[in-house]
């Protein structure tokens, strides 16, 4: 779906110094040529030999900046330019010794992450070039450096990208620090949390806004403002935080805005090997089932396989006994953990790379289990839509900790029940709020800055999100305002660290670093070029609850994602079918242009009254 | 049981969108008094009242009351209740809400649940107990459940000892068709103005949109092939009439076309070489002068080598460069037709599997063992590989088949419709499948298997409609079709109505319906056979507006092709493309005109032209052909021009609407690719009606008038400029089918969607129901 030939226009002034370099074709190594973004600066550059997993060795010369690395092809007959941010930079390599034999055997591995290993990012300039100069799309998940044995080349070269790829380990500034880049759309204010609580009607006479974690002290990984029931008290609130793993006590997601029943998300109660129990915790999740009297009692989905969360007892933590919560009915939703996802993600790289399997291809896709894992996701955030929308009970959803998949299930339930959430800004406001400020940990699941690259805590939940929402937005292709474009950009700058949107692990570490004052906001960028983000077949529609088929026999892969970079993936762009959409507006708009010149020509002579195009269009409507 | 539920006092309507008024013919089904609606020349065998159809499994409360008869034709319940749920029926004016034609019957169980028996019922047998149950296994994978509690047993089980017979059919002039057609004929006989409407191949699906009421050349005549000859500029070519009156060959059609510098007096000699008397059947010219042509193998061990290479020389003269000519032989490459169809077998079964849940954790791999997907590729791979040799090394193929009438017919379409945009308009696709099937000797009584000889069945047709369908996917602005039309036209060869999909070859018809003509007293004059309706005559099955559907708004229309003499406009926009794969040619050939010092050495070298084995030299053909491939993909498609498949495991697709239609748990509720397409046919509309004011204001009063009468290709109508409506509550990824009571299943209605779609093993609550109607 996505364009890639201007899937990344976002750049745009790299776009235009590439395209002064192609038209001149010679213009070798001038430093200028080099895409740069406000505040990005040219740290070194040298000749290399690119081993393109798919057109061989090609020479180049390649430019670190703080922000990227950038090589384009010296030979004549090659158009390659490959960008790369440092922050998809999982891992970097050398290859081969001062005595290694053979050619080109000598030189750097580069290995990208999406799941904490490795990944393509996707190359943004070199799919603007494809079109033009046929193959040359170089594979992301790996990138060879073949340089010369004589001198320190390749220690020089390994230093700088390392010190620049992973600068937290050398004290040095993430890029969004040093980022100057302006838009005239200033993103950090896209979301209020005040004004989205009224904009869902709240505070009202059952739910009240909290202040009583303005400084995190109360729980440092939740936002600063918070919506309980009205009648627990912040002492209350205290009492249960005890109760909750890290103090994430349930709090109000999302509640429906007829039927009042809520959404609410927290971690698992500290329930233990001997089966605690706290008065003050269950006596607040009936204060949350009171809320709504339409039924009698409270859903709890517990995201976890049960297995896993009895075993979590094991480590103080655990679920629900249906004894000490009468009034409470627990399912679990056999969701795997962090752990599983990252191995899948990684199966899902083995049978795209450096080919895509094709003899096997469905058998290997599902030996990955990632379209099961995606299903199951999807599986359980209808179950909570479901469940509010029709079963009329209110939910409570936790995992663990309850910022992986209860995010996830959150988030996906509310962009299923309200439509809000389909529109570009909507949508940036349910990132914004169901895992930004509720500390889904970006910093460590994507490890920005990091260069422990088998670091087990990283792991592609956020992906798999924008991934179930690509599912989504392919069964009903007409409710997202968004395209896949606005998803792909999303995924690109979640690795990036070009904006300051997914640095950090919680609201409390953000605003210690000032990140709002200091970097840019995705949505800055997004925002002040939506028309490039834009699904023309969105249909706004109010009040419609989507309830995708969470079935194998609809699921796909993503392959304009996971597959961008394979040259034998054909990816049309633009998209056919919006392009034609895109074409026949602006049809429309000429005729109706030309309508009211006629009209206003015929009107003249005839001396009427001019007609003015309003007027005449109902009358238009009698042909139909 | 039945009392309690008395007869609703009228027939209502459950169809959704606006009011249908037009086209209404004779068959207009208007139900009182729970009477069958008849076609001319149907007649009812046996029917069996108080019958209950079942719409779950679970529950009897949605089961429908009627009467369920059997004619020569269908078999169709006749009901007062209104379908529950159902927003939504795409009406085939032929066919009730209900009805199941003969030929769709796949297979018929009989079921006593009282005695716990059941049987499979064939014909002309006897049935030892009296049914409580009738299930029908559909051909379009539909499973139809009738109970009989409270119906007379006796006729019950009359009802389905009818079904059995008549859908098992032992002779070809049982089929309803000839009943039909024959009454046609008798009425016309009585009548001034007869079967007007029947037999010619008017391919009327647009609504006076202009475009599309071209006529849809059958190739039943020598001006349908010279003017496809000159369509596609073959200069080397003629049309051959040689089998006048079948008397070469009885599986090739009349007319064909050969290479000029064959005399009718060697093809007849060579015809006795060739299995079937099938000699080479030219198909299409590329404009560069390639020729793309099917051939049987030649039986004649001692004259094979002699015949093989006269015609290859007489392939190569036809070609303005004298190029060599490549063979493809399409049996030892592709899987054969009991692989395909075992293929298909499992495809059915799989996708109608129940429970639903139990086939969705290995669907993936099950999907991949039918191994449909992988057949479906072969044929894509294989013609994109023919395609490389007409338009970039510039050879004319030649597709060999011991009788070069079933993949050869599917290869030889596929090509044509990737390298030829007219192919891929509506009139073009029709009379592509006209050309490469229907004439060229596809045998669909066989492979549709009418008469229920399982062992010939193969559903090759589909595999073709399939493989269009994943090019309509891959290239939807490219096609002037919908993916509707597709699935209509795959319904339609199992309604035994039409001529064009109920014989072997074209002799078949003549013979037996000249035969059948006989023995009914029919008075044929100069007519050769009985005229019998053509698929083409979409009006027969759809109203004008339904017949809208058929129309792709997301198609890039241009002007239609018209035939002019040698090369025709659409051509000429291809020509861009070609140049392409030109560089590096000599100047000499860019034209297509041969320069002088090219000719004379390779002429008459036999050596070069008897090609070897295509297989022996892949090496430095894959390569090129990599290469061809890859520069094809590198540059924007020319939607007019060449278009090739993507070909990798994530490109190839099951075709949901087709196979998924009637599962009601794979349903998307107000989604699926039709929302998209809803949404652009309103634009498309709103456009034409803007354009069409236009054209009012300028024009006099008259054209004006004329203006005023058009109507819109599409069958969603904008309300009105910039019009916002939203998606209409009956559409889903069904759309226009729906499932409901199509395919028996557990709780499919109220039920949220959710309850199917399990991923988790514990359902806890069950109290929850959707608030749809």
């Amino acid at each position: 779906m996505a364009s890639a030939s201007t899937k990344y226009n976002s750049h745009s002034l790299e776009n235009e110094s590439i395209k002064r370099t192609s038209r001149d074709g010679l213009n070798r190594d001038l430093s200028e040529t080099v895409p740069r973004l406000p505040g990005e600066t040219l740290i070194t550059d040298k000749e290399v030999i690119y081993i393109c997993p798919f057109n061989g060795p090609i020479k180049g010369r390649v430019y670190i900046t703080n922000y990227r690395l950038y090589l384009r092809s010296l030979e004549t007959d090659s158009a390659l330019i490959l960008d790369v941010p440092l922050g998809v930079i999982s891992r970097i390599e050398k290859m081969g010794g001062a005595t290694s034999r053979g050619e080109n055997s000598y030189g750097l591995d580069i290995t990208c992450k999406v799941c904490g290993d490795q990944v393509e990012c996707g190359c943004r300039c070199v799919l603007h070039f494809c079109h033009r100069f046929g193959d040359l799309l170089p594979d992301m998940r790996n990138l060879r450096f073949a340089l010369k044995q004589e001198g320190h080349s390749r220690r020089d070269m390994f230093e700088t990208l390392t010190r620049h790829a992973f600068p937290l380990a050398h004290s040095l500034p993430l890029f969004a620090f040093l980022n100057e880049e302006k838009f005239h759309v200033d993103g950090w204010t896209v979301y209020n949390p005040v004004e989205e609580y009224r904009r869902q009607g709240l505070p009202n006479h059952h739910w009240r806004i909290t202040f009583i974690n303005k400084c995190y002290e109360l729980c440092d990984t939740y936002p600063a403002l918070l919506v309980v029931p009205y009648r627990a008290s912040d002492e209350d609130l205290r009492r249960v935080a005890i109760f909750r793993s890290r103090n994430r006590i349930p709090v109000l997601s999302w509640i429906h805005p007829e039927n009042k029943t809520v959404i609410m998300r927290c971690s698992q109660p500290l329930v233990g090997m001997s089966g605690k129990r706290n008065k003050d915790d269950e006596k607040y999740l009936d204060l949350i089932r009171e809320t709504n009297r339409q039924i009698s009692k409270l859903t709890i989905y517990d995201a976890r396989p049960s297995v896993n969360a009895v075993a979590n007892k094991a480590t103080g933590g655990g679920y629900e006994s249906d004894d000490a919560y009468h009034n409470a009915e627990l399912s679990f939703l056999d969701i795997h953990n962090i752990h599983v996802m990252r191995e899948s993600l990684k199966k899902v790289k083995d049978i795209v790379y450096p080919n895509v399997e094709e003899s096997h291809w469905l058998s290997s896709l599902e030996s990955t289990h990632w379209l099961e894992h995606i299903k199951l996701v999807l599986t359980g955030a209808i179950q909570v839509a479901d469940k509010v929308s029709s079963g009329k009970s209110s939910v409570l959803v936790h995992c663990s900790d309850g910022w992986d998949r209860t995010a996830q299930l959150t988030s996906l339930a509310m962009l299923m029940l309200d439509s809000f959430y389909r529109s570009i800004e909507g949508f940036e406001i349910l990132v914004q709020k169901e895992w930004i400020s509720f500390g889904h940990k970006f910093g460590s699941r994507i490890g920005h800055g990091d260069k422990n690259h088998a670091d087990a805590d990283r792991s592609p939940i956020f992906l798999q999100f924008i991934d179930c929402v690509w599912q989504m937005s392919k069964q009903f292709p007409t409710a997202f305002e968004f395209n896949e474009r606005f998803l792909i950009a999303i995924l690109d700058h979640l690795y990036s660290c070009r904006f300051g949107t997914f640095l950090f692990n919680c609201e409390s570490a953000r605003e210690r670093q000032k990140v709002p004052e200091r970097t840019v906001s995705l949505w800055s960028m997004i925002n002040s070029n939506k028309d490039k983000f834009k699904n023309p077949f969105y249909t706004k529609e109010i009040n419609r609850v989507l309830y995708p088929v969470a079935s194998m026999r609809h699921l796909e892969l993503w392959v304009n994602y996971y597959i961008r970079w394979n040259p034998r993936i054909k990816q049309q762009q633009p998209n056919p079918v919006e392009q034609r959409y895109m074409e026949l507006l602006a049809l429309r708009d000429d005729y109706i242009k030309r309508l009211e010149e006629l009209q206003l020509a015929n009107s003249a002579k005839l001396s009427d009254p001019p007609t003015s195009p309003s007027q005449m269009m109902p009358h238009v409507q009698t042909h139909f | 049981m039945f009392s309690l539920k008395p007869p609703r006092p009228s027939f209502r309507s459950y169809l959704l969108p606006p009011a249908q008024t037009d086209d209404n013919i004779n068959s207009q089904p208007k139900i009182k008094k729970l009477e069958p609606v008849l076609l001319p020349g149907e007649i009812v065998v046996n029917e069996v009242n108080f019958v209950r159809k079942c719409i779950a499994t679970d529950t009897s409360q949605y089961d429908l009351w009627g009467k369920l008869i059997c004619s020569n034709f269908k078999i169709s319940f006749i009901t007062d209740d209104p379908m529950p749920l159902q927003k939504f029926h795409y009406r085939n004016l032929l066919l009730g809400e209900h009805d199941v034609p003969l030929t769709c019957v796949e297979q018929i169980v009989t079921v006593n649940d009282h005695k716990r028996k059941q049987k499979v019922l064939g014909p002309n047998q006897k049935l030892k107990f009296n049914p409580t149950e009738l299930i029908i296994y559909c051909k379009d994978f539909r499973i139809v459940r009738f109970r009989f509690d409270e119906s007379g047993p006796e006729s019950a089980k009359k009802v389905c000892l009818a079904i059995a017979h008549y859908s098992q059919p032992t002779d070809l002039q049982l089929l309803f068709a000839f009943e039909y057609v024959g009454k046609k004929y008798h009425n016309s006989a009585n009548k001034i103005n007869g079967v007007s409407s029947e037999g010619g191949g008017r391919g009327g699906i647009g609504a006076g949109s202009g475009t599309t009421s071209q006529k849809t050349p059958l190739f039943e005549t020598y001006s349908d092939w010279d003017r496809e000859i000159k369509r596609t500029g073959a200069s080397g070519w003629r049309v051959c009439s040689i089998n006048e009156g079948y008397m070469i060959s009885t599986c090739l059609p009349e007319y064909f076309v050969v290479p000029s510098s064959l005399a009718d007096q060697d093809l007849k000699s060579f015809s006795h070489s060739f299995v079937g008397r099938r000699m080479p059947l030219w198909c299409w010219n590329h404009s560069n002068g390639s020729a793309l042509v099917r051939m049987a193998l030649i039986k004649d061990v001692l004259q094979q080598r002699r015949i093989d290479q006269r015609i290859c020389n007489a392939i190569t003269k036809s070609h303005p460069q004298r190029n060599d000519v490549y063979k493809l032989d399409l049996e030892k490459t592709l899987p054969n037709i009991q692989e395909i169809q075992a293929a298909f077998v499992k495809l059915k079964q799989l996708c109608v599997n129940e429970p639903f849940e139990e086939t969705e954790e290995k669907w993936l791999s099950s999907l991949e063992n039918t191994r449909w997907l992988e057949y479906v590729r072969a044929f894509l791979k294989h013609s994109a590989e023919v395609v490389y040799m007409l338009e970039s090394k510039h050879l004319s193929v030649v597709l060999q088949e011991e009788e070069g009438r079933d993949l050869s017919c599917l290869v030889a379409s596929l090509v044509q419709v990737m390298l030829d945009a007219y192919f891929r308009t509506i009139t073009g696709f029709q009379s592509l499948i006209q050309k490469e099937w229907v004439m060229a000797g596809y045998q669909f009584l066989d492979r549709c298997n009418h008469l229920k000889k399982s062992e010939k069945e193969s559903p090759l047709f589909l595999l073709f409609l399939d493989a269009t369908w994943q090019l309509l996917e891959q290239y939807p602005a490219a096609f002037e079709f919908s993916e509707t039309y597709l699935t209509v036209l795959y319904d339609s060869t199992r309604i035994s109505l039409f001529g064009t999909f109920l014989f072997n070859s074209p002799h078949q018809r003549v013979k037996q319906s000249t035969e059948f003509a006989i023995s009914k007293n029919i008075q044929l004059g100069d007519e050769k056979g009985l005229k019998f309706p053509s698929v083409w005559d979409w009006s027969l099955q759809f109203t004008a507006k339904d017949r809208t559907l058929f129309h792709n708004p997301f198609y890039v229309g241009k002007s239609m092709p018209c035939v002019q003499n040698g090369s025709v406009k659409s051509f000429k926009r291809t020509k861009k493309s070609y140049s392409s794969t030109l560089r590096g040619m000599p100047s000499s050939l860019k034209n297509g005109v041969i320069g002088d010092q090219e000719l004379p050495p390779r002429r008459n070298s036999p050596i070069l032209k008897h090609k070897p084995d295509p297989l022996q030299h892949t090496d430095s053909h894959n390569s090129d052909m990599e290469q061809y491939f890859r520069e094809w993909f590198s540059k924007p498609a020319d939607l007019h021009g060449v278009i090739l498949p993507c070909l990798s495991g994530a490109h190839i697709k099951l075709w949901k609407l087709c196979y998924f239609r009637w599962v009601p748990e794979a349903q998307i509720h107000l989604g699926g690719s039709i929302t998209a397409f809803h949404k652009l046919s309103l634009l498309v509309d709103e456009v034409d009606t803007l354009s069409r004011m236009l054209r009012q204001q300028r024009s006099s009063p008259l054209e004006a008038c004329y203006a005023e009468l058009d109507q819109s290709r599409m069958y969603f109508r904008a309300q009105g400029p910039h019009s916002t409506s939203g998606t209409p509550e009956f559409l889903s990824s069904s759309f226009p089918f729906s499932p409901v009571g199509n395919l028996c299943r557990r709780s499919i209605l109220g039920t949220p969607l959710s309850k199917f779609l399990s991923g988790a093993k514990i359902w806890i609550s069950t109290e929850t129901l959707a608030n749809e109607d």
